[in-house]
């Protein structure tokens, strides 16, 4: 009795449990019309694009023409999209190359030559003059050419001499230097006579004539800028073996050198004067970063007048005959050997922006006009171009570039024979003069 | 008894108050630190509050000071919205900030109150009186310069570039002798400068061509060098030092401790070095007056001699950076000639929201 109304609630828990349980199995759904999904075979394309819009609600007019827009815009850019690849094959990213030219031959022959020099040592008559006969096609002859400047050298000892100067002071071999390049000097025993180089005004530039800016141009005529005029002053420096720098500031050269106390001087060629740091600075384009990163004001290094060098042979090819492979071969050099030179990373950004701009026109694009600008986005190879050329000159203006308009650049010139400019220039000449002195004495 | 009972308690609370200022600078020191450690943690805002609040014993009020800070940022935001630059660079957002920001410290403004009355906001302006903080050191202040809305170049240009973060661009502080100036890099102009104190954009030849740098400096970074953050956290760190050299007791050892500091984040930092070597010259005097010597007796004894040659070192390395001292008659004709020569120094080139013409 008692075993069976033990065993009574356990078949009821049983049950229970079992209700319990039975409860908690899911029955099926019933299928509700939101879950329904239709099947659409890819072999109907009618049903697989229904077009609702016209069966939910009137068609609004301007709902329908913007749709309309849109839908020719996307088409418009599939098929830009289309014709961008199919010309894209056709497109040339290189520039054309100008060595089908015979002339350029010398051009290759003289940079291989210049390849050749120890960056660390090399005479820059050499290489000046490799420089200029090959744009002259080697019509110049190099004896020649020597002669002068030895002769030259000749003579800045026979002066010295004469003058009483310290022959191994590098202050009096400059400061005679200097007087070669701005006084008449003679030397009457042998009744020998030389005067002032000039200045040249016209084309100083050397747009309309590159060999403007030759030393060779500079010998024959006495007249030279910027650019040839510290060079020369660089290879008779050479001759007599004074020490002499070649230093740059906006769109300028000159020459700094340093007496035996470690006091710098600069040397304003085209002029003729000695110029203060200052009277430099007050051009108003050199920035701190230009300083801080010693690409103006600062006296070059042997390789980094090298490069300078390369610059100028690779700007002669560029005016010559055009931008092509060439010139960036010769640039990539001059920045190997000077990475911050503020000549090589431009004529880089040139050279980077003619290509740009030839790839561009390939495929009907003006690159100056902003509006077509815009359909470059076609071509990843040509936004890839561009963005490479924004890049360098972004480079160029970290370097603490600013560009200086020739206008501004021949208002300083003229600045710098103000009357404050050329009391400093007195000075130091009368200083020069006593310390030359006093060197004697000792 | 009783006098001595309150004698003993005015000590009590003075060595107290003493202690109590030690532990500010400490305390900013720490901060300062952490920021250089821990670029996260970077505010210039809370640096420069931390090293004013240290030396005003840590009674700055820097809840007006924030709502003020507050005021003219609403106010730049509020000329964003209603001035549009003629610039066109990608850049436009960042620098019509930076020209919202220039307006607010030097022009006066036209507003209207919700009442729709007409009242002018006054601008900044420089306070030629005791520039250098010499009659109170609080001049130098950015806390002084928005309460009494006169400053110098020092508190101009840090309320700029507080100014500056607090609208989320960024600012670069750069040294002239005596001097800071603000430096901003544009897409269109690249850098150019912001001179606070007499409110133009110069360009660089008007410092360069003062003739009281030396190129070297520049050169070497020493001056006109836009500065990181972490570089003007180490100004901070000298102006703590300099501050605390100013409390009647102050520790030489802290004062070389934050110019080492400096050092270490911006190692070209002549001020931090000028510092050092002034600090060190202190300890050679207290070493001697312990010994009851004189300082002709500097070479007699191993400690001395050894922090003289150090200083010697240190001197000449601070001449060969390019450092040469400008007398402080010199700084403000200096200052001066610019307004003078207003037309010749002037980057023409940037853009700024033109001043209403009404």
């Amino acid at each position: 009795m008692n075993t069976k109304f033990k065993k009574l609630p356990l078949t009821l828990l049983c049950g229970l449990i079992g209700s319990i349980t039975f409860c908690q199995v899911k029955l099926p759904e019933i299928p509700q019309p939101a879950t329904l999904r239709v099947i659409t075979s890819n072999t109907n394309p009618v049903n697989s694009t229904p077009n609702r819009s016209f069966s939910t609600s009137r068609p609004n007019g301007m709902a329908v023409y913007k749709q309309d827009k849109k839908r020719i815009e996307q088409q418009q850019n599939e098929r830009k999209q289309i014709y961008s690849e199919l010309k894209a094959e056709r497109i040339k990213y290189s520039l054309p190359n100008y060595s089908n030219i015979e002339s350029t031959k010398y051009y290759r022959k003289a940079f291989d030559q210049l390849k050749t020099l120890n960056p660390n040592d090399f005479s820059i008559k050499e290489a000046t003059f490799l420089i200029e006969n090959a744009y002259f096609e080697e019509q110049k002859d190099y004896s020649e050419f020597n002669k002068t400047i030895r002769q030259t050298g000749d003579f800045l000892r026979e002066k010295m001499t004469e003058l009483e100067f310290d022959q191994n002071s590098n202050l009096a071999k400059n400061f005679m230097l200097f007087k070669f390049f701005s006084d008449t000097l003679e030397i009457k025993s042998k009744d020998l006579k030389h005067l002032p180089f000039k200045y040249d005004f016209e084309d100083y530039l050397g747009i309309k004539d590159w060999s403007k800016m030759f030393v060779t141009k500079l010998l024959r005529t006495g007249k030279g800028q910027c650019n040839s005029l510290p060079r020369l002053y660089l290879m008779l420096a050479e001759e007599i073996d004074a020490e002499a720098f070649l230093s740059l500031s906006p769109n300028h050269s000159y020459i700094k050198f340093r007496d035996e106390d470690n006091n710098w001087y600069n040397v304003e060629l085209t002029n003729g004067m000695f110029t203060t740091d200052s009277s430099i600075l007050q051009s108003g384009f050199i920035k701190s970063e230009a300083l801080q990163n010693g690409i103006y004001m600062q006296q070059m290094t042997n390789k980094q007048l090298l490069s300078q060098l390369l610059s100028d042979f690779a700007m002669g090819y560029a005016r010559k005959f055009g931008y092509d492979s060439f010139v960036n071969q010769v640039t990539n050099k001059a920045l190997e050997l000077y990475p911050k030179s503020i000549s090589a990373n431009m004529i880089k950004s040139n050279y980077l922006t003619v290509q740009f701009e030839y790839v561009a026109r390939q495929v009907g694009i003006n690159p100056r006009n902003h509006q077509e600008l815009q359909n470059i986005r076609f071509y990843p190879k040509i936004v890839e171009l561009l963005n490479s050329v924004n890049t360098h000159y972004k480079q160029v203006d970290n370097l603490g570039f600013e560009f200086m308009s020739p206008r501004d650049y021949e208002k300083w010139l003229a600045s710098l024979k103000e009357s404050k400019n050329k009391n400093d220039n007195e000075t130091m000449k009368k200083q020069f003069n006593i310390k030359l002195k006093q060197n004697l004495k000792n | 008894m009783k006098k001595l009972f309150i004698a003993f308690l005015f000590c009590a609370a003075l060595f107290q108050n003493v202690k109590a200022q030690d532990f500010l600078y400490q305390e900013s020191y720490n901060l300062l630190v952490k920021m250089l450690e821990n670029p996260e943690t970077y505010s210039f805002k809370k640096a420069v509050f931390s090293v004013e609040n240290a030396y005003n014993n840590g009674i700055l009020d820097t809840i007006a000071l924030n709502n003020e800070i507050s005021f003219l940022k609403t106010l730049s935001n509020k000329l964003l919205k209603s001035r549009t630059l003629q610039y066109q660079g990608k850049d436009k957002e960042k620098v019509s900030k930076y020209a919202a920001l220039f307006s607010v410290l030097n022009d006066s403004i036209p507003i209207k109150d919700a009442k729709d009355n007409d009242f002018v906001y006054v601008p900044y302006r420089y306070d030629f009186n005791d520039p250098f903080g010499h009659e109170n050191w609080k001049n130098m202040f950015v806390s002084k310069l928005l309460q009494t809305r006169k400053g110098n170049c020092h508190s101009l240009p840090y309320l700029y570039k507080i100014l500056a973060e607090e609208l989320g661009v960024d600012a670069n502080l750069a040294l002239a002798p005596n001097h800071v100036y603000i430096k901003h890099k544009s897409e269109k102009d690249g850098w150019y400068n912001t001179e606070l104190t007499s409110g133009i954009f110069p360009i660089d030849a008007w410092l360069m061509a003062s003739g009281y740098i030396h190129l070297d400096a520049i050169r070497n970074g020493v001056y006109m060098k836009a500065l990181s953050n972490q570089e003007s956290i180490a100004l901070c760190l000298v102006d703590l030092a300099q501050s605390h050299q100013r409390q009647e007791f102050y520790s030489l050892d802290f004062v070389i401790k934050c110019a080492d500091k400096a050092l270490e984040y911006f190692p070209n930092y002549v001020n931090a070095m000028i510092l050092k070597t002034e600090a060190k010259g202190k300890k050679i005097e207290n070493i001697l007056a312990s010994k009851n010597t004189s300082f002709s007796d500097v070479n007699k004894y191993p400690e001395t001699r050894k922090i003289l040659l150090e200083i010697q070192s240190e001197l000449t390395t601070i001449h060969k950076l390019g450092y040469r001292q400008m007398p402080e008659e010199m700084y403000l004709n200096w200052l001066v000639s610019l307004k003078e020569e207003r037309e010749k120094y002037t980057n023409k080139k940037i853009t700024t929201f033109k001043p209403p013409t009404n």
